[in-house]
């Protein structure tokens, strides 16, 4: 298993999109989006590979992140200031993060109330949740032995999550690196 | 007198491994393995303590950590458990609650006076108002235990969450069984239990072999589950952290409570409960003294004394309670032994010796009424009396679950009636003593619990309850001249408690609130069934008719430092944070944010930072950072309508490229949020609440907009967007050399809002004026705040610009007499009051508290909200400070300063109508008592036109 790492993420592009018609214009763009609320799924040529991350918050909610490759967000978002009927963008300039590899669920047994190490990826589920008094949204990726969490909260509340967080895997055995793009 | 014995079979000591320790300055020696108090106990160091109201000495009672009497000082720690507190070479070790040390506490004195504080003696002291100070300070000196060491480092107590399926608290027998049974069902078990020592409690081998063997059992030794909360989540304190554990469903194999019995001088050094000695004595090898007295009522005593007996521990009778004892195998044994038992015999008095612990036993024939022949008087030299005369259900964690106990007087112990969903009941707390009753009782439960959470069929063993009662009814002996202890933490005797009932407490929960039983250290684990009897026999009822009261979580202490955990303190800041650090921020709280008070400058004090940074304002210009603002946006065809409901102004109607100022009211009519509503788009508002708004405002907004089914949608970008005000008479002329908008006057009129790029990076610009001055409030993406920040300071400093604060801010708006809302409004404050009926627009059809606005209107004001000036400059009055009037309350100043841009101290004061009038003197109590003079004067102070705002500045 490999070391206990939390990166922080924060180069990458996101937006938010809400609204009656949202989910179709994602459609529009070429952009598949999971049919449930409270999943996600990847998008672009690659499914699984580093691509853009399209996550369904609720019914007409939608949260997306760029990934390495494939489809890029700038490249769609100009579609946005024309300002589509019932398609609302929503500026998203999250704090985000990565947490992964051996004692992962012990340092996350020691910030949030949920049973991670229960979760079925199957489902690709979506939390949100609160961790150590923020909110944040969390996705798992990866295999069981290789878990993988995805972390975003409020920017305001990043440097306190990013510090508390990092201490607490530091305790743990692992390390806290900075941006990592 | 205690003292240790030879290696005794499966102790829990390394007898090769010697620790010193010190307690109460003198040096003793222990082996690894011994906790505080049995190292102590084989010291032969009898009393370790004083107590809480008469400073009596004190000695080992339950040894399980359920009494207040090992409480001791460790190492600058205070109420350190001593019971279950392992002994590490070189502890420092002291009593808690003494005046001069432990045998010479200066305090005991107050044992003569006992007579001089009856029940209720607290109540009845402060009753007289004249006296409260006096009372106050002489409790505060004499009460508390322990001394907290205030330069003590800071422990990490890290919490952690738990899971499981099934959570087993008590790891006797039947919590064994219940955890071997879940598991094999399949679920995963969390097995709990407080013991220091090896779990079991007279389980067979073969049990605890297989619960260890298991991979689905977790253990958690030494652990407390002390409280519990919804959804079955229990808080698990170990020594170092607390886990918050949630289960599928608990079992509750919490067991039974040893009880003391009830005489003169059951306090002393010496007398302890029978099961504590004998664990004292299994495990600890020490022996409770030279010759010892049991005192019996249940079938339990004979086993121990033939535990003693064994190891040689002499018994100098068994003072048997009831008439009788058990037809049983032990008590044959006994006799056998050459034991002498005093059937229908009870104690009187324990005698004490010069050492202050037990000489001697008193003891007294019961007749068959169970009177007690203080006559027939007979004297038993001892010197350790070991009580086992019954027992109580540890029914605390299970009543906070939800579950309801009876009373069965065939076993005299409450027994659980009702069980939650999820919650079951095993062992000895289900009213089963037999241990093989107790293992089937186990296996039941454990079978159900994982039914329950999803593993396997539920058992229908149906176990039955014990035949034999192992609790005396009355265990309780009255004595002329007291000193029977029922509560040993609060120092309260039978006598107490019947006087209480005979002031009218007379229901358990009045009781225990007003004569203080169970509300010490141990929670009422060794009083509260003695004083429900005492209670019941008082008022002539069953036991069964009073109940038990409710033990709120932690219903077992629990060390501070556990619950403090990480002390994780969720911090937010702003994307400019390190510029303010580089400009020598001050920093404060502003609800959860991080915010700059003000800005050091080297050879400058704070109040001569603060007036030069108003002062920039007012002669050139100044930046703050107002991300901390909330922002929200709405979308869609009903965006104003939406905000034409929620806001008391009106939106509709505002033109896009404009901004509204907008006051937020509940359904009573009462102000709650302010801020600035600005219109971008025929559906697109993007509108500030105040800081500590944000996050309120924004669910309230929700749940309205789906209450009402309109068709817009609400995003908060508080976090996500940052905010700078720039204001001062050169900001246009600055702003205007970074931006492609035409700041014209024309082009930009004040309460403009418009988008556009500063310093390359696209804003939301916003012409308001909250500290008085020409201003723009910039609002950007908070990825480009720095960018933005660090073209307006660079672009700013050849004009004089300086950053400013929170305080300066407050200054700036206070002249310009801008209320804040939640410091010049309260919970009751409506604009009416608040002078804001500008803000509301009465004629709309509908918006939330409009119809209280209409009462209100017609009911008149009950304060106002009015502008004073000080007489002098100095001393301010705090806010807060109270307006006299006659002798009575009449108001209060709400924000107060001295400005130097004035050179006077201005405030807003909420004040009666009475007084609200321009020109009326009014007088101010500060905290000396002393009265300054004031005079309601009209607000704004600071340019009442606003020309300020309006006036093209060039430098």
């Amino acid at each position: 298993m490999s070391a206990l790492v939390l990166e922080s993420r924060q180069r990458r592009d996101r937006i938010g999109l809400k609204g009656p018609r949202a989910a179709q214009w994602l459609i529009a763009n070429g952009i598949a989006s999971p049919p449930e609320p409270n999943t996600w799924m990847l998008c672009g040529e690659n499914p699984g590979s580093d691509a853009l991350l399209v996550a369904r918050l609720g019914a007409t909610e939608f949260f997306l992140e760029d990934g390495a490759a494939g489809m890029k967000l700038k490249d769609i978002a100009p579609d946005l200031d024309e300002n589509p009927p019932g398609v609302y963008p929503v500026l998203r300039e999250d704090f985000a993060l990565s947490l992964g590899g051996a004692r992962v669920h012990d340092v996350l047994a020691q910030v949030c109330n949920v049973n991670f190490s229960a979760l079925s990826l199957e489902a690709r589920p979506l939390i949100m949740t609160l961790m150590i008094g923020v909110s944040v949204l969390v996705v798992p990726q990866g295999a069981a032995a290789e878990r993988q969490y995805r972390i975003w909260c409020d920017p305001t509340f990043g440097p306190y999550l990013g510090e508390s967080l990092g201490a607490v895997v530091i305790e743990c055995g692992g390390r806290y690196t900075g941006a990592c793009g | 007198m205690m003292h240790r014995l030879d290696v005794q079979p499966g102790e829990c000591l390394d007898r090769r491994q010697v620790l010193n320790f010190s307690f109460e300055g003198r040096n003793y020696q222990g082996y690894a393995g011994d906790t505080l108090s049995s190292a102590l106990a084989a010291a032969g160091v009898a009393y370790l303590a004083r107590s809480f109201k008469y400073h009596r000495p004190r000695g080992i009672l339950s040894f399980a950590n359920h009494d207040s009497n090992t409480l001791l000082q460790v190492d600058g720690v205070p109420n350190v458990r001593g019971d279950v507190t392992l002994l590490r070479e070189g502890m420092r070790v002291s009593a808690i609650n003494t005046f001069g040390g432990l045998a010479h506490d200066k305090a005991r004195v107050l044992d003569r006076f006992a007579r001089l504080l009856p029940v209720g003696f607290y109540y009845k002291a402060f009753h007289s108002k004249r006296l409260f100070a006096v009372w106050e300070r002489m409790f505060r000196a004499l009460t508390g235990l322990g001394e907290v060491n205030l330069g003590a480092a800071r422990e990490a107590t890290p919490k952690r969450y738990g899971f499981c399926d099934v959570l087993v608290i008590g790891a006797g027998p039947s919590g064994l069984s219940a955890a071997l049974a879940a598991a094999e069902n399949g679920a995963q078990v969390a097995l709990v239990d407080e013991s220091l020592t090896p779990a079991g409690n007279g389980a067979p081998a073969a049990l605890l072999d297989a619960v260890h063997a298991s991979n689905a059992i977790t253990h958690f030794p030494a652990t407390v589950a002390a409280g519990y909360y919804a959804d079955h989540w229990v808080a698990l304190a170990s020594a170092t952290h607390m886990t918050k554990m949630r289960a599928k469903a608990v079992v509750f194999a919490t067991g039974v409570i040893a009880q003391p019995a009830v005489f003169r001088n059951n306090d002393l050094p010496g007398v302890m409960l029978a099961a504590g000695a004998a664990r004292l004595l299994a495990h600890y090898g020490v022996a409770p003294g030279r010759r010892v007295v049991f005192i019996a009522a249940n079938l339990e005593a004979y086993l121990h004394c033939l535990e003693f007996h064994a190891r040689g521990v002499p018994i100098a009778a068994i003072v048997e309670l009831r008439a009788a004892p058990d037809d049983h195998a032990a008590v044959t044994a006994c006799a056998a032994a050459g034991i002498s038992v005093l059937p229908a015999h009870a104690p009187y008095e324990a005698i004490c010796g010069p050492d202050g612990a037990v000489a001697a036993l008193l003891v007294a024939p019961l007749n068959v009424a169970g009177q007690i022949d203080a006559g027939a008087t007979r004297r038993l030299e001892c010197d350790a009396i070991l009580m086992s005369v019954g027992w109580a259900a540890a029914a605390q964690l299970f009543l906070q679950a939800g579950g309801s106990t009876r009373f069965l007087d065939a076993l005299q112990q409450f027994v659980p009636q009702e069980l939650p969903s999820g919650i079951f009941a095993a062992g000895r707390l289900n009213g089963v003593y037999d241990i093989d009753a107790r293992l089937a009782d186990g296996r039941r439960a454990g079978s159900q619990a994982a039914a329950h959470a999803g593993f396997g069929a539920p058992s229908s063993a149906v176990i039955a309850r014990s035949k034999r009662c192992p609790s005396h009814p009355f265990p309780i002996i009255d004595h002329p001249r007291g000193k029977n202890f029922v509560d040993f933490d609060e120092d309260l005797q039978v006598k107490d408690l019947e006087n209480a009932a005979q002031e009218g407490f007379d229901s358990s929960e009045l009781l225990k609130r007003y004569s203080t039983v169970g509300m010490g250290p141990s929670q009422g684990k060794h009083s509260n069934m003695n004083a429900l009897r005492i209670l019941a026999r008082y008022r002539g009822i069953g036991v069964e008719a009073l109940g038990l009261t409710t033990s709120r979580p932690m219903y077992h202490p629990v060390p501070m430092k556990l619950l403090a955990g990480r002390s994780f303190y969720p911090e937010r800041r702003t994307p400019v944070d390190a510029q303010h650090a580089a400009w020598g921020a001050v920093w404060m709280a502003a609800g959860n944010w991080r915010r700059p008070e003000y800005y050091a400058v080297s050879g400058e004090s704070r109040a001569e930072s603060i007036d030069a940074e108003v002062h920039a304002v007012r002669g050139a210009v100044g930046i703050i950072d107002v991300g901390t603002l909330g922002k929200i946006e709405v979308h869609g065809p009903d965006a104003a309508e939406l905000l034409d409901r929620v806001y008391a102004g009106r939106y509709s109607d505002l033109k896009v490229g404009m901004t509204r100022y907008g006051l937020m009211l509940d359904e009573s009519g009462v102000i709650i949020d302010d801020g600035v509503i600005a219109r971008l788009g025929e559906q697109l508002f993007y509108f500030t609440t105040t800081t500590g708004g944000s996050a309120t405002v924004f669910r309230e907004l929700l749940r309205l907009n789906a209450l009402w089914g309109l068709d817009c949608a609400l995003m908060n970008v508080t976090g996500h967007r940052a905010a700078f005000n720039f204001a001062g008479p050169f900001s246009r002329e600055i702003l205007q050399g970074l931006t492609d908008i035409d700041l014209r006057d024309e082009a930009f009129p004040y309460l403009a809002v418009r988008s556009g790029k500063v310093a390359g990076t696209a804003v939301r610009l916003m012409r308001v004026g909250f500290v008085g001055e020409l201003g723009y409030e910039i609002h950007m993406a908070a990825g480009n705040a720095v960018e933005v920040w660090q073209a307006l300071c660079a672009s700013g400093k050849p004009k004089g610009l300086r950053p400013f604060g929170v305080e300066a801010q407050r200054v700036l708006r206070l002249e310009k007499g801008h209320f804040i809302v939640g410091q010049d409004t309260d919970g009751l404050t409506d604009p009416y009051e608040a002078n804001a009926m500008w803000a509301v627009a009465m004629k709309k059809p509908f918006f939330v508290g409009q119809r209280s606005l209409r009462i209100l209107q017609a009911r008149g004001p009950r304060q106002k909200l009015m502008g004073i000036e000080l007489a002098a400059a100095t001393p301010l009055p705090k806010e807060c400070h109270l307006v006299i009037e006659q002798d009575a309350i009449a108001g209060r100043v709400t924000s107060v300063t001295h400005s130097r841009t004035l050179n006077r101290s201005i405030g807003l004061a909420m004040l009666s109508p009475a007084l609200a009038e321009i020109g009326r003197d009014i007088r101010i109590r500060v905290d000396d008592g002393a009265m300054l003079a004031a005079r309601v004067v009209a607000a704004p102070f600071y340019d009442p036109k606003n020309l300020r705002q309006r006036v093209d500045f060039r430098s």
